[in-house]
C-alpha cells in the first residue's frame, strides 16, 4: 500500500466531499454503509484523482472505488500511462 | 356555469423573451412552427467542455432595459413591460399597492457574481455590484421599475419556480390580498448553471431531445410574465381576458436532491392536486405542456406519471417546448405557461421537435394513446391545459388554465392557526454545529456531509421544530405537511465558492458535489428528504423579512386548505464570504449573525386532534410593500405602518390592543430610526423587544426568531397580543400578530 497516495486521496475526499476526517480510514467502504457515497460523489472522485495524479478513472470498474486503498492501487498501476 | 366571481382569476397580459424571440408574437410564431432556439453558446466559455450549445437570448443586456441590474432582472423587466402594456394596466397612486410582483428564479445574480469575482482578480471589482448578486433583488427591481407597491416574492425553487410563482399569485388574489400580480419567472444564461450541469454530465452535446433520445438538457435563458388578475378587477377596468387560471398543485418528492423519484409519486401528487383543485377529472385535460427536460431520468418519470394519471384520456396532447426554448430553469415554468395560455386561446399546440422517422417508431411505444405532437404543431380545441414543472430538491408544481369560466372547489379552511413547535439555531457571529446536533435527530454522516452551511442550519432548526411539536412524519401525514423557507441571501457561500473555482479553473472544472447546493431551494429539499415531508415546499428569497413572510405564506397555504401543518422557517448563514460581501457594502460590520428558526404552524383541527401544545395563536398576518431601491429602506415608512395596521385588522384588533412588539432594529441608524418612529406613532409607549442585540443581524433567521420570541412571551403568560414586524431592503414588510392561545 502506498501511504503517500492514500493520504493524498484521503485529503481530497475530506476536502471535496466533506467527509469528517476522523471517520475515514484507508479501508473504509466508501459506497457502503460506512461513508455512504453516491453517483454524484463518484464524479467528484474521478475529477479529483485526475487532478491529483493525472489518472483517468472514467469507466474504471466499480471495485476500484471500494476504498481509499483500492483507489490508491489503481492510481499506482495507471500512473504515467 | 355560474362562477363565484370573487374566486375567478384570469390572465390579462402576456410577456415573453427567450431564445425564440424578443416578444410573445415572435416566440409563439417560432414555437408553433417548430423553430429551435438552440445554437452555439456565446456568453459562457465552453473550452474543454463536452457540450457547447445553449438557447441564449440574442439581445444585449443594455437593450433589455436601461437599468443597472443583473441580467435576470433585466430579462424580467423586458417581459413584464410587454405584459403590463398588453394588459393595458395603468399603475397610479391609487392602485399601485394592489398589484404586486412574484418572480420565479433559479440562479439569481450568478452572472453578476461571475463578473464581480472575475474583476476582483484584477482589483477592479465594483462594490455596488454586490447588490446584483442575490435573487432577492429581482422582484423588487421589477416593482421599483414599474412603480408597483403590492406584495413581492422571489420563489427560488429552481426549475419549478416559474410555475409556483403563478400558483402563489392566483392563491393570493383568491385570498383577497391583491387585485393583480406581475407573475412569472426569469433566469439568465450563466457559467454557474452551464458548469454545474456539465459536471453532472446532464447536458446533451447535440441539443436536448425530450421524450426522444433523452440524452440530457440544453440550457436556455429568458423570462415569461403573466398578468394574473381577479376577474372582478379585470372586468371593472374593461380588460381583455386571455383565459382562466384554475387550480394548482405543489409537492415534494422527499427522494433525492437532484434526481426525480423514478416512481414519479411526487410529480403525480402535484398534477393530481392541480386537476382536483380545478374541479376537473384527468379525462378533461386537452393539453399538457410537460416538464420534458430531455434527461433520461426526467423523461422516464414523467412518461410514467402521465400514463398513470391520464391513461384512458383519448384526446390528450403533450409537448415539451424545451425542445425549442432550452431549459430556462426558474423561467421555464412561466415561459411554458405563456405558451400554454396561447395554446388555449389559439387552439394550436406547439410541437416537441427533434424526431427522425426512426424516433417516431420508438415514440409510438412510449406514448401509448397520447399525442406527443412530434415535429409539427397540432390544431385542435384546447379547453383545459396544464403545465408541469419539476425541480432539483424534488419540488413539483402543476397549474391548469381554461378557455371558459369554471367553478373551482372552494377549499378555504377558516380554522384558527396555532404555533405548536419552535426550533432555533442561532449564533453571533456563528452558530456552533457539532455531530451531536445531527445525532440528536438520527441524521447520519452520509447525509449531513452533503450539506452546505445554509442547508445544515435549515435541517437542524426544522428537525428541532418538528421534535418540539411532537410531530412524527409518516406515510399517513407526509402529504399534509408543507414547508416555506425565507432567506435574504440563500446559499451564497456555496454559490460563490463554486463560481470562484470556475473562474479560476474553467467551465469544465465545475464541482458536481457542490452544484446541487448552489440552488436556493436545496436546503428545503434536503429537509424534506430527511424529514419525509411531501407537501407544499417553497423557498422565498426576499431580504431580512423573508423569515416573517414565510409565516404569512405558510398561513396562507393553511387557509387555502392545501396542508394541515406547515413548517415556516427563516434561514441565513454568516461565513467569511457573507462578511466580506456585507463589508464591501459597508454594512453591519460587526453586527452579522447566522442561524435558522423554524415554527410549526398548524390548523386547530390538527393540533387539537393530536393534543398539541400551543405556544400562541397566529391571529393576523400581513405583507406590504413600498418600492424603493433595492439595498435601501428610507422612503418606505408608510409600508411599515400599513403592515402593522393590516396585521392587527386581520387579527380583529386595533393597534392599541398590542401590548409588546418584537422588533427588527439591527444597529443600522436608518433602520432603527424608521422602526422607532413608526412604533411610537402606532403603539405609543409599549415594550419593544430588541431581539437582534443578542443574536445579531441573522436576517431571515432573526425575523422568524422575532415571531418565536413573541410566541414564547405569550406562552409565558406575559401578554395577550404581541406583534412582530420586519423589513426588507427595497421596501417589503411583513408582520404577524400572535395571540394568547385559548
Amino acid at each position: 500500500m502506498n501511504t503517500e497516495i492514500c493520504e493524498k486521496i484521503k485529503a481530497m475526499l475530506v476536502e471535496n466531499l466533506r467527509i469528517p476526517e476522523d471517520e475515514l480510514e484507508f479501508d473504509s467502504e466508501l459506497f457502503g454503509d460506512d461513508i455512504g457515497l453516491d453517483s454524484i460523489d463518484s464524479i467528484e472522485i474521478i475529477a479529483g484523482i485526475d487532478s491529483l495524479f493525472g489518472v483517468q478513472m472514467t469507466g474504471a470498474a466499480r471495485e476500484n472505488f471500494k476504498s481509499i486503498e483500492t483507489l490508491a492501487k489503481y492510481v499506482e498501476e495507471h500512473r504515467g500511462e | 356555469m355560474i362562477v363565484g366571481n370573487n374566486r375567478r382569476v384570469v390572465v390579462t397580459g402576456l410577456g415573453l423573451v427567450c431564445a425564440l424571440g424578443g416578444n410573445v408574437n415572435e416566440c409563439w410564431n417560432a414555437a408553433v412552427n417548430g423553430v429551435s432556439g438552440i445554437r452555439k453558446v456565446n456568453s459562457v466559455n465552453t473550452d474543454n467542455c463536452y457540450a457547447n450549445v445553449g438557447a441564449e437570448v440574442d439581445i444585449p443586456s443594455k437593450e433589455l432595459s436601461d437599468e443597472n441590474f443583473d441580467r435576470s432582472s433585466l430579462l424580467c423587466i423586458k417581459a413584464a413591460g410587454e405584459a403590463l402594456n398588453d394588459a393595458g394596466y395603468t399603475v397610479n397612486d391609487s392602485n399601485s399597492d394592489k398589484i404586486g410582483v412574484i418572480v420565479g428564479n433559479c440562479v439569481g445574480g450568478a452572472a453578476s457574481i461571475d463578473v464581480y469575482y472575475t474583476a476582483e482578480k484584477n482589483g477592479a471589482a465594483v462594490a455596488e455590484d454586490v447588490l446584483k448578486m442575490p435573487a432577492a433583488a429581482i422582484a423588487n427591481n421589477v416593482a421599483k421599475h414599474f412603480g408597483l407597491n403590492g406584495v413581492t416574492a422571489n420563489v427560488v425553487n429552481a426549475c419549478a419556480a416559474g410555475t409556483i410563482s403563478l400558483a402563489y399569485a392566483a392563491d393570493l388574489i383568491r385570498a383577497g390580498k391583491a387585485d393583480a400580480f406581475v407573475a412569472g419567472g426569469s433566469d439568465s444564461f450563466t457559467s454557474l448553471a452551464f458548469a454545474g450541469f456539465h459536471a453532472l454530465h446532464a447536458l446533451d452535446a447535440d441539443g436536448c431531445s425530450p421524450f426522444n433520445r433523452s440524452g440530457g438538457i440544453t440550457l436556455g435563458e429568458g423570462a415569461g410574465v403573466l398578468i394574473i388578475e381577479s376577474y372582478e378587477h379585470a372586468k371593472a377596468r374593461g380588460a381583455k381576458i386571455y383565459c382562466e387560471v384554475l387550480g394548482s398543485g405543489v409537492s415534494s418528492d422527499a427522494h433525492h436532491i437532484t434526481a426525480p423519484d423514478p416512481e414519479g409519486k411526487g410529480q403525480m401528487l402535484a398534477i393530481s392536486r392541480a386537476v382536483a383543485n380545478s374541479g376537473l377529472e384527468p379525462s378533461d385535460i386537452d393539453y399538457i405542456n410537460a416538464h420534458g427536460t430531455g434527461t433520461a431520468k426526467n423523461d422516464e418519470a414523467e412518461f410514467l406519471s402521465l400514463h398513470t394519471i391520464f391513461d384512458g384520456n383519448d384526446h390528450l396532447s403533450v409537448s415539451s417546448t424545451k425542445s425549442m426554448t432550452g431549459h430556462c430553469l426558474g423561467a421555464a415554468g412561466s415561459i411554458e405557461a405563456v405558451l400554454t395560455v396561447k395554446a388555449v386561446c389559439e387552439d394550436v399546440i406547439p410541437p416537441t421537435i427533434g424526431y427522425t422517422e426512426e424516433n417516431l417508431e420508438t415514440l409510438k411505444e412510449k406514448a401509448g394513446d397520447f399525442d406527443f405532437v412530434p415535429n409539427t404543431k397540432r390544431e385542435k380545441k384546447v379547453n383545459f391545459a396544464a403545465s408541469n414543472s419539476f425541480a432539483f430538491g424534488g419540488n413539483n408544481a402543476s397549474i391548469v388554465f381554461a378557455k371558459e369560466p369554471r367553478e373551482i372547489p372552494d377549499r378555504t379552511n377558516s380554522d384558527r392557526i396555532f404555533v405548536t413547535g419552535i426550533g432555533e439555531l442561532l449564533g453571533k457571529p456563528r452558530c456552533e454545529i457539532s455531530s451531536d446536533d445531527y445525532k440528536e435527530h438520527g441524521i447520519k454522516m452520509a447525509f449531513y456531509r452533503k450539506l452546505d452551511r445554509f442547508s445544515q442550519l435549515q435541517l437542524i432548526s426544522g428537525m428541532r421544530a418538528l421534535a418540539d411539536a411532537g410531530i412524527t412524519v409518516s406515510d399517513n401525514n407526509a402529504a399534509d405537511i408543507g414547508i416555506i423557507i425565507g432567506t435574504a441571501d440563500g446559499p451564497l457561500t456555496e454559490i460563490v465558492g463554486f463560481q470562484k473555482n470556475v473562474i479560476e479553473n474553467g467551465t469544465a472544472s465545475g464541482s458536481a458535489f457542490s452544484f446541487p447546493n448552489t440552488v436556493y431551494n436545496a436546503a428545503g429539499g434536503y429537509f424534506s428528504i430527511f424529514a419525509g415531508i411531501k407537501g407544499y415546499n417553497v423557498t422565498n428569497a426576499n431580504s431580512v423579512q423573508a423569515g416573517l413572510q414565510s409565516l404569512c405564506y405558510a398561513a396562507d397555504v393553511l387557509r387555502n386548505g392545501d396542508e394541515k401543518i406547515m413548517v415556516a422557517s427563516g434561514t441565513d448563514e454568516n461565513t467569511d464570504i457573507t462578511g466580506y460581501l456585507y463589508n464591501t457594502l459597508g454594512l453591519l460590520k460587526d453586527g452579522l449573525g447566522e442561524g435558522s428558526v423554524s415554527l410549526i404552524l398548524e390548523n386547530e383541527h390538527s393540533a387539537s386532534a393530536r393534543g398539541a401544545k400551543k405556544y400562541a395563536e397566529l391571529a393576523g398576518w400581513a405583507c406590504t410593500h413600498k418600492s424603493v431601491d433595492f439595498g435601501k429602506i428610507t422612503g418606505s415608512e408608510s409600508a411599515l405602518k400599513a403592515v402593522c395596521e393590516e396585521a392587527c385588522r386581520a387579527a380583529g384588533i386595533s393597534a392599541k390592543d398590542i401590548e409588546a412588539v418584537c422588533g427588527f432594529a439591527n444597529g443600522v441608524p436608518a433602520v432603527d430610526e424608521l422602526e422607532k418612529n413608526a412604533y411610537n406613532e402606532l403603539f405609543g409607549d409599549i415594550p419593544v423587544v430588541d431581539v437582534k442585540s443578542e443574536i445579531g443581524e441573522s436576517r431571515a433567521a432573526a425575523s422568524t426568531e422575532q415571531a418565536a420570541a413573541a410566541a414564547k412571551l405569550i406562552a409565558e403568560g406575559k401578554y395577550k397580543y404581541v406583534l412582530a414586524a420586519s423589513f426588507g431592503v427595497g421596501g417589503q414588510y411583513s408582520a404577524v400578530v400572535l395571540k394568547k392561545a385559548e
